[in-house]
């Protein structure tokens, strides 16, 4: 190489170099805040259909209601979002503000992406005004988000499978074991018998009594109610293989060996696992707030009540709390603004409602979900009670900075159990020590 | 004057390289700064069963699939290649599997393979069998997905097939039937050898595409569109992009992800060198 073309070489790399850097220092002028008056802040949410509309619309009335505050809205759908935010987050333009999904709350926070709200919500919220504040708390006390609406979960019955099996509608008494034996009753194969009677073949099914589906409609929720769990308090010790769990699973490989509950491969026949009960292909499901939606649509006669209890008369309901995060890398500026957004979101009453008006989620705040505008708005379920009343026995899905991987690791045993390709003790085994393996690997390098 | 590609491979070449081989070296949660870590990530891969095994299921679909592929194809070129009535029709019906999306192919799979409604339960039925699984046996998935992917890829390679027998000169052709050559002799002797450039083509194009499989198994095994239920059941369709995707997007661990990159890129490279050795002994260039 002569000396000419390392020159060339020389000033190409020098070029790119300084494109580079002029790249990075624009990014951090950026957040330096600057004094104008009005400050913007960018808003990330993932994208519900006709959800987007009503976001925008209170969008709108805040800027109204504060001048001095401009919001640019960054949507995309579920997936695409959180992909984005990630590399976002990376390269140091996320979102001043975004919505999380309740289970990705802890992935940020246990990171360094979300602000600690603690002192703010200490300061300006009362605490016993909301639901859920305390779902987003760590290990350690400090909250790190606000929720946008509750998911919390109840005991959907198709009422017209009820009346012709004439089987009792459930209630506030019922054991997973009388869910069974109901469940059984409504058990129908493609030659019209149902799960009781002799000839009845479980691997051709019609109707099943109750539709079964992965952590938070399925294992998570018996094996709180059994006592057992996946994790223990401080969310970094595998609590997988206990006698418990072995109680709650050996129910639950039971109902799926007698046809009752869908197993894992029954829901491959669906377009989405979600459809059994809209579709009138299941008499019960384990529904957090959200399924009222799809069930609504298709018009199925249903209406809702607590979980059933466990074996020593223990209740689990699992909720997410969708929740408002702030950047931790936002301005003091932004991060105030972005702080007035999440209070206008919570307190107030209109808000509230028109949020709570599309019925994706339980309100916030409590005097809204007690309201009868949330309770009796004449859409099915009629019961919309017991979703509050979950509250009293409801709790997180041991959500941590590693919740996707752990729930991966423990769902694919637990599904070679359910499927009988493995045994419960075996799959609680390795479940317990793969869960284990991926807690150490994240917090031993904290 | 710089040459602007000089600028384009060291901005968007040179230096994203260089960062996923130093990625592959820390730990790496995209949302903090990497952190050096020197060959930890390339331990765990050594000692990690499910990226064995899907470094075996790659394996066992590519096996599958390419020689399944590369000869459907030249048989459907071979048969396309002749003055048929209605050609263009067919060759435009193979071809339209190629240009739909995964989405689309989804449904057409699902229509065959659905445990409960598919077609192929229900001829199974009918001849006095067992119904399967299909998607959701362990045994069954990647032949399934092979199965549907030479569906979907045939068109492509058969199009690659028919521009290499246009080269073949009519007249070697006749000068075969002169010496009395058949049907099948002047396959064997004229036409597998002119064409075997094309050949080494689509085989090198399907070993590499096959490797770098993804958006079949994430749309096919996955439920809704959930990152993390795709490679099922029990990792029997997990492959290594799939792997590396979950492990780097869905599990923010971008330092791993990038160490199964560099094994996937070093495999792949050795492979297409093989390739490329062998084809000295049978493709034949023209002069």
């Amino acid at each position: 190489m002569n000396q000419k073309k390392v020159m060339k070489l020389w000033m190409a790399f020098m070029t790119v170099f300084a494109l580079f850097i002029a790249g990075c220092s624009d990014e951090s002028s950026g957040k330096g805040g600057d004094d104008s008056s009005a400050t913007e802040i960018t808003l990330g949410f993932y994208s519900s259909g006709s959800a987007d509309e009503k976001m925008q619309e209170l969008i709108d009335k805040f800027e109204e209601q504060h001048p001095d505050i401009k919001i640019k809205t960054q949507n995309a759908p579920y997936q695409q979002f959180f992909q984005k935010l990630d590399t976002q987050i990376a390269g140091g333009t996320a979102p001043d503000v975004w919505l999380s999904d309740g289970v990705f709350v802890q992935k940020y926070a246990e990171r360094g992406a979300a602000k600690d709200l603690t002192e703010w919500i200490n300061q300006d919220l009362n605490k016993d005004d909301y639901y859920g504040l305390d779902f987003n708390k760590g290990p350690n006390g400090s909250y790190w988000a606000v929720p946008q609406g509750i998911q919390i979960a109840s005991l959907f019955y198709n009422k017209d499978m009820f009346d012709k099996a004439g089987v009792d509608y459930p209630d506030e008494s019922w054991t997973w074991e009388d869910l069974k034996e109901a469940g059984a009753k409504l058990t129908i194969d493609t030659s019209g018998k149902t799960a009781n009677e002799s000839g009845f073949k479980s691997n051709s099914v019609n109707q099943y009594g109750l539709t079964f589906f992965s952590i938070t409609e399925g294992w998570m929720t018996v094996l709180k109610s059994y006592g057992g769990g996946i994790l223990d308090d401080s969310l970094k010790q595998s609590i997988i293989d206990t006698p418990e769990n072995k109680k709650a699973m050996e129910y639950i490989v039971d109902g799926m060996d007698r046809g009752i509950f869908t197993d894992p491969s029954d829901l491959q026949a669906f377009q989405s696992a979600m459809s059994p009960f809209p579709s009138e292909t299941a008499a019960m499901r384990i529904g957090i707030y959200a399924r009222v939606l799809a069930a609504n649509e298709t018009g199925v006669n249903y209406d809702v009540t607590v979980l059933p209890k466990g074996p020593d008369g223990e209740r689990f309901s699992p909720v997410i709390a969708n929740s408002w995060i702030i950047n931790n890398d936002a301005s003091d500026k932004k991060a105030k603004a972005a702080w007035e957004w999440v209070k206008y979101w919570v307190s107030e009453d209109d808000v509230q409602k028109e949020w709570a008006e599309l019925g994706e989620a339980v309100p916030v705040k409590k005097s809204v979900a007690q309201s009868d505008m949330f309770l009796n708005s004449g859409d099915k379920p009629a019961n919309k009670q017991a979703f509050l009343d979950s509250f009293e026995f409801a709790g997180t899905l041991d959500v941590n900075a590693v919740w996707s991987e752990w729930v991966k690791k423990t769902g694919d045993n637990f599904n070679r159990a359910f499927l009988k390709e493995a045994s419960i003790e075996e799959a609680l085994e390795r479940a317990d020590k793969e869960v284990q393996k991926v807690l150490d690997e994240f917090y031993e390098n904290q | 004057m710089v040459s602007p590609y000089l600028i384009h491979f060291i901005v968007f070449i040179a230096f994203t390289l260089l960062a996923s081989l130093y990625f592959s070296f820390s730990r790496y949660d995209m949302l903090n700064a990497p952190q050096w870590i020197g060959l930890e990530n390339y331990n765990k891969l050594i000692n990690d069963p499910v990226f064995w095994k899907s470094l075996w299921n790659t394996v066992y679909f590519t096996v599958l699939f390419v020689p399944t592929q590369t000869i459907l194809a030249l048989i459907l070129a071979v048969a396309l290649n002749q003055s048929l009535k209605g050609l263009k029709f067919f060759r435009i019906a193979h071809f339209i599997p190629v240009i739909s999306s995964w989405t689309v192919v989804l449904y057409v799979a699902d229509a065959i393979f659905n445990p409960r409604f598919g077609l192929a339960n229900d001829l199974l039925v009918k001849m006095g069998s067992q119904p399967q699984q299909w998607l959701n046996d362990e045994a069954l998935v990647i032949p399934v997905l092979v199965a549907v992917a030479v569906w979907k890829g045939i068109g492509y390679m058969m199009v690659i097939f028919l521009a290499g027998l246009q080269n073949v000169p009519e007249d070697l052709y006749e000068a075969a039937e002169v010496e009395g050559a058949g049907i099948l002799k002047k396959f064997r002797h004229v036409t597998v050898p002119l064409i075997s450039g094309t050949t080494f083509l689509v085989l090198v194009l399907s070993t590499i595409t096959t490797f770098q499989a993804f958006e079949q198994i994430y749309v096919m095994t996955g439920n809704s569109g959930d990152i993390t239920a795709a490679g099922g059941p029990n990792n029997a369709s997990m492959v290594l992009m799939l792997y590396l995707f979950q492990q780097g997007f869905a599990f923010l661990k971008m330092g791993y992800a990038s160490a199964i990159a560099w094994v996937l890129f070093l495999i792949l490279f050795v492979i297409t060198l093989i390739q490329v050795k062998m084809q000295k002994k049978w493709v034949h260039y023209e002069k």
